[in-house]
């Protein structure tokens, strides 16, 4: 072997030798083998770098090889990665190679071996692999510290969609550990029974303080590490360099995202100029600024270079930099000689050098848009002279310059407002009239309109109207009307005027608008007409008027007809014979009417036509309020005269009456049958003459109830269909009815005005009055006979036949013994009376006696009270008198027999009353009043009553005619 | 939640802003109960954890089951309740002074962290530090004789500074020394409360003297104040 070998070297070095004198000796040894074998870990990178030489090299001798690196993990066996690697090496050399591991490092001890091969060209086939090196180990755990659990990486910075390997090493024998990211669990996989793993792929990015995960062994131990996922660096995008003095070159570029996470690197831009070589770190992330060199470089090569942590991203350009002038903003702009029409604007440049050129924009504004444009090549300072402007307006001038030897960019503009003088008013104001009547007296109100902006050159101050007769052409009336104002009101006697109108500024005043106007209204009959409506107005035509006119106005109000409003107008051309109005004032359901004038030669209006019409027409909004008449059983009219057919919002085309109908029941005739939205069904008639206002119903059931309604349709249809009105026709035979009472009732009527005109009469013959007894025969037969000191009856003369017993309960029930009907249904406010009468041996007198109740002796006994005490004369026999005269007698017997008589009457309820048939003597006569004053008896109370003796004559028909309704029925019982 | 929180950030800014005022312009105020009062408010203010431990916690990704619990504070990272109680007044304001001091370095490196609720923080601190300095002064004017004393020594473990560490523990560590910080300045409040729950001493050092140097008697001897929770003879400013 060793024979072999010296052979096979002395062999080549032979070789070599005779092949080059440049030909090195190579080593004695071949194959070379990789000696001094170090592996050194990077934890934060997670790489192994490995170090070695190869001796056998001569001295200054180059060779390229070829080495192979196994790597194992865990124990040699477990190779996990086979590298080969190509490099020249030189005698005494280290030679570098580093490997990154996905799984953290310390997670695992690995092994690396590493052998060579010569790969030159000089050397011939075969060639042949050296040794392997001996494993050499790497085991990072050994540098782990007391703690029982450890997760890797620590703290490791990945972009977004990356994937990570996590792993823990544990010393707790019996573990039982979790993994966490946030705080979902992960799936873990075990290593070795201390280390297990687990992958995390195409991380996200979720706060920049870091993903948390974490790995638990409850009660043990607990250890976290932080992610960081940072953005994928951005390569810079519209990245330039210019100038604007030839000193700096201002770099420019957009970043696109930022990268930086806290506690990290930030992400840093880099400039390097390859012609002058020269590096910069940019403060910024977004431009950088570069000083140009003062050797006259004019190329640039510029590499921007971005970097982070993870990456770098890189971007470069070649310019010239006179290519790349950015000039700065002109200034010292101003305006010169500024009139009406025209001003003059100047300005300065920057200059750059001494031969610098600049073309410089000029922009003129009006109103926000560019009016003018030029383009002015300027060295220092430019001019430019503006013309055609408009008087009276402001506009802005803008000046922005560019390098003219090689236009990059504009500068910056500057800009400056100015605004031209005033100029008299260019166009006469358009005039138009209104002639009427005030107080039977031609009054003329002049209408204009306001100049255009263009047409007024400047702020109208006031309008001259000039009044011109031309029957006296000396005589002018003139008039100023201060501005804004647009019309004037002017009265005239019957001749006609021509009137001058003016509009005025600060500078002038505007040609002038003439129109002729007569005393005559001209309110002329026209027929009127309807107008044409398009998709851009009302079409207005006329036909032409004969002759030469000087023009056409069409004139119209754009308010509805009731509100007042100053009339508009349109003046057409002589040739014109139609025209389109159009106003944003125009409204739906409004009738607009037009006048079409002409106007002569002398500028006279003539009206030619009227027009009417709607720009929409609807459907009316109200129904005509309908009277009814000329009711009969079969017919009645209808009536809405005082509906208004031209104030609706359409054109009136005619009426429907509906008429409501019953189940089966069939239409009149004329009418149709229609259903409505609410189902119900109406009998229809329909009445097309917008002016037929009434309508008779006919062929009607008497006695019968009708609702209809009436409404009017336009073209956009019908109106409301609100409530319907009922009608009751009348009765067949009420017509004949009244024919037979009239008469009655008149006759009735003059039969009782004849009873009140002979009323005198009539109570002569039928009810004439009561004779007065103090009057009567019979007294004065008494009187002359027995005493002739008695002008009327003597108590004595007259054994009372009946006591009345009033009884006046206030609500207690009284019934009588032998009553049938209680007493509560009688009024208890009358009192009750009972009559005592005598048995016939008991009667002092032989006669009957009379017992009545007079109001002509009330009116006597009135004089002294209806209860004051009854007297009482001394003939009277005690035995007979007692009983009766005193109160207590005459109480017990009225108490016995009636409370023999009466039932339930209580005690103390009722009271007696001694009703005489006497009257007494102080009513009767006065004079003879008694010498022994009687006991004050019960009050007396007259009542009409009267008691019939058997054999009694009837009472006279008068007395009879007032009796009360109190009846004597027997002697115990009386009631009513 | 965040309305209350910008409330109370903008409530301490202008409170810190106040005593710093207070304290730049070198004067105390020398009403007891009003500086006291104010320390407690403070206190009160600095134990609110929506202050820092919340928005940190929210921005570290702390909030998640598992990593909320290895928040609570480390024992003995700060002066217990119990700790603080056992000190004199003046040992205690020396106490809470050198652990704010403390706190302010340890603001200082959360600064990445929770850029603007640490500097609200650090004003606060600074103004409670002046209102500290203030109360202290005014003890010292009432005991002259117990500067010359050394005081109790506080069972305190102040913060210290902690070696390099991943990220993660960095996170954790910043939580638990919020959450003690939270915990400490409640416990500071608590003292100061009793503190004021104590017998009233102003009502009789303004009846006696119109101001606190007349409090130098019974001052003369150092104690904790838990034992000054007795009655103090009138005209006596607790130490």
């Amino acid at each position: 072997m060793a024979l072999s070998t010296i052979f096979l070297t002395v062999f080549l070095l032979a070789l070599l030798s005779l092949r080059t004198y440049q030909s090195e000796v190579l080593s004695e040894t071949l194959p070379l083998t990789p000696e001094s074998l170090n592996v050194s870990i990077n934890s934060a990178h997670q790489r192994l770098h490995l170090q070695w030489t190869i001796h056998n090299l001569a001295y200054h001798q180059e060779l390229k090889m070829v080495f192979q690196i196994q790597i194992s993990r865990f124990k040699t066996s477990n190779v996990i990665w086979k590298e080969s690697y190509s490099t020249t090496v030189k005698q005494n050399q280290g030679l570098h190679w580093s490997w990154e591991s996905k799984l953290p490092l310390e997670c695992a001890t690995h092994f690396v071996r590493v052998r060579g091969k010569v790969d030159d060209a000089r050397i011939p086939e075969p060639k042949f692999w050296s040794n392997w090196s001996r494993w050499e180990e790497a085991d990072a755990q050994n540098s782990l510290g007391p703690d029982l659990l450890f997760l890797f990486p620590e703290d490791k910075l990945v972009e977004e969609g990356s994937d990570v390997t996590f792993c823990y090493v544990s010393r707790n024998h019996q573990h039982n550990i979790s993994c966490y990211l946030e705080a979902a669990q992960i799936h873990i996989d075990q290593l070795d029974p201390r280390v297990s793993t687990f992958k995390l792929k195409n991380v996200s990015f979720i706060r920049r303080t870091g993903t948390n995960i974490f790995c638990e062994d409850p009660g043990v131990a607990m250890k976290g590490t932080v992610l960081f996922v940072s953005k994928i660096l951005e390569e810079p995008k519209d990245f330039f360099c210019e100038t604007q003095d030839f000193k700096n070159l201002n770099c420019a570029w957009d970043p696109g995202s930022d990268t930086t996470l806290p506690k990290q690197p930030s992400q840093s831009y880099t400039l390097f100029e390859s012609f002058s070589g020269k590096k910069m770190l940019c403060e910024h992330r977004n431009f950088c600024n570069w000083q140009v060199a003062q050797d006259s470089q004019e190329m640039y090569n510029f590499t921007l270079v971005a970097e982070n942590y993870l990456r770098k991203r890189r971007v470069s350009i070649l310019f010239n930099v006179t290519h790349r002038v950015h000039p700065m903003s002109p200034y010292n702009l101003f305006f010169e000689n500024i009139s009406a029409t025209n001003a003059t604007v100047t300005w300065k440049v920057h200059a750059i050098g001494n031969y610098s050129t600049f073309l410089c924009q000029l922009e003129l504004l009006g109103e926000g848009k560019v009016i003018q444009q030029q383009n002015v090549s300027v060295k220092v300072s430019g001019e430019y002279l503006l013309d055609d402007l408009e008087p009276d307006t402001r506009y802005t001038a803008r000046v922005r310059c560019a390098y003219a030897n090689h236009f990059w960019k504009w500068s910056e503009p500057i800009s400056q407002k100015f605004s031209t003088s005033e100029a008299a008013p260019s166009e006469a104001p358009d005039v138009w009239r209104n002639v009427r009547l005030v107080s039977g007296r031609p009054t003329v109100t002049l209408f204009w309109k306001p100049l255009s902006k263009s047409q007024a050159n400047g702020k109208i101050l006031f309008y001259k109207v000039i009044v011109e007769n031309p029957d006296k052409p000396s005589k002018f009336e003139g008039l100023s009307i201060p501005a804004p104002a647009n019309s004037t009101e002017l009265p005239l006697n019957g001749s006609s005027y021509q009137i001058h109108v003016t509009a005025h500024n600060s500078v002038g005043p505007s040609p002038a608008s003439v129109i002729t106007v007569s005393g005559d209204p001209g309110n002329r009959e026209v027929e009127e007409e309807r107008v044409n409506i398009t998709e851009d107005g009302f079409s207005v035509s006329w036909k032409p008027q004969a002759g030469a006119p000087a023009g056409y106005v069409v004139e119209w109000c754009d308010r509805p007809q009731d509100l007042p409003c100053d009339p508009q107008w349109k003046n057409l051309g002589p040739n014109a014979t139609s025209t389109v109005i159009d106003s944003g004032a125009f409204r739906p359901g409004v009738r607009y009417n037009f006048r079409i004038y002409g106007i002569s030669t002398e500028r006279m209006a003539h009206l030619l036509e009227r027009k009417t019409g709607y720009i929409e027409e609807l459907a009316p909004s109200d129904n005509p309020r309908v009277v009814t008449s000329h009711l009969t059983s079969h017919s009645f009219t209808l009536t809405w005269k005082d509906y208004s057919t031209e104030s609706q919002p359409g054109f009136i085309q005619g009426y429907y009456l509906y008429l409501k109908s019953k189940v089966g029941e069939q239409c009149l005739p004329g009418f149709e049958k229609t259903g409505l939205t609410d189902d119900s069904v109406y009998c229809k008639h329909r009445i097309d003459n917008p002016e037929q206002k009434t309508f008779v119903m006919e062929n009607l059931q008497p006695e019968s109830v009708y609702e209809f309604l009436i409404t009017p349709y336009t073209s956009a249809g019908e109106g409301p269909l609100g409530a319907f009105t009922k009608v009751t026709t009348s009765s067949e035979y009420s017509h004949a009815l009244v024919l037979i009472l009239l008469p009655m009732i008149f006759f009735i009527l003059l039969f009782t005005i004849v009873c009140y005109l002979k009323s005198q009469w009539l109570k002569e013959k039928c009810y004439p009055d009561i004779p007065d007894p103090c009057k009567s025969s019979v007294l004065s037969l008494i009187k002359s006979k027995e005493n002739p000191h008695l002008t009327i009856m003597n108590v004595n003369d007259c054994v009372p036949d009946a006591i009345e017993v009033i009884n006046k309960p206030e609500g207690s029930k009284i019934q009588f013994v032998g009553a049938s009907k209680s007493l509560t249904e009688a009024e208890f406010t009358k009192p009750t009376y009972l009559y005592l009468l005598p048995t016939v041996k008991n009667s002092p007198g032989p006669g009957p006696c009379i017992c009545f109740e007079n109001f002509t002796y009330n009116q006597a006994a009135s004089g002294s009270g209806s209860c004051d005490p009854f007297p009482i004369t001394p003939q009277v026999p005690p035995g007979q008198r007692g009983p009766l005269t005193s109160r207590g007698n005459l109480l017990k017997a009225l108490e016995k027999n009636y409370m023999n008589s009466l039932g339930e009457i209580p005690s103390g309820e009722a009271s007696l009353n001694y009703v005489s048939q006497l009257v007494s003597p102080m009513s009767g006569d006065k004079d003879n009043l008694p010498t022994n004053p009687p006991e004050p008896i019960l009050c007396s109370e007259y009542k009409m009553q009267m008691a019939l003796p058997l054999g009694l004559a009837s009472p006279p028909p008068s007395e009879n005619s007032r009796l009360s309704s109190t009846a004597l029925l027997d002697q115990g019982e009386h009631y009513r | 939640m965040r309305a209350q929180c910008v409330r109370r950030t903008l409530l301490s800014l202008v409170l810190g802003l106040l005593f710093l005022s207070t304290a730049a312009k070198g004067k105390c105020s020398g009403k007891y109960h009003e500086l006291l009062q104010q320390l407690r408010r403070q206190a009160d203010l600095m134990q609110d954890t929506s202050m820092l431990l919340d928005p940190y916690i929210q921005m570290q990704g702390l909030d998640t089951a598992g990593l909320k619990e290895h928040c609570k504070e480390r024992p003995e990272a700060f002066p217990s309740e119990g700790a603080l109680r056992g000190l004199s007044r003046r040992g205690f304001l020396r106490t809470l002074d050198t652990t704010l001091d403390l706190v302010l370095h340890r603001l200082t490196d959360l600064q990445q962290d929770l850029p603007e609720a640490q500097h609200h923080a650090k004003l606060n601190i600074r103004g409670l530090r002046s209102n500290i300095h203030c109360m202290s002064q005014l003890l010292l004017g009432s005991s002259e004789a117990e500067t010359a004393e050394p005081t109790q020594p506080a069972p305190v473990a102040t913060p210290r500074p902690t070696p390099p560490s991943g990220a993660f523990q960095h996170k954790l560590k910043g939580c638990r020394f919020l959450s003690g910080y939270h915990r400490f300045m409640h416990s500071v409040g608590q003292v100061l409360r009793e503190w004021e729950d104590s017998p009233s001493r102003s009502r009789s050092r303004s009846r006696r003297h119109s101001s606190h140097p007349a409090l130098q008697r019974g001052a003369r001897r150092t104690r904790p104040f838990r034992r000054d929770r007795r009655r103090v003879p009138r005209g006596q400013l607790p130490r």
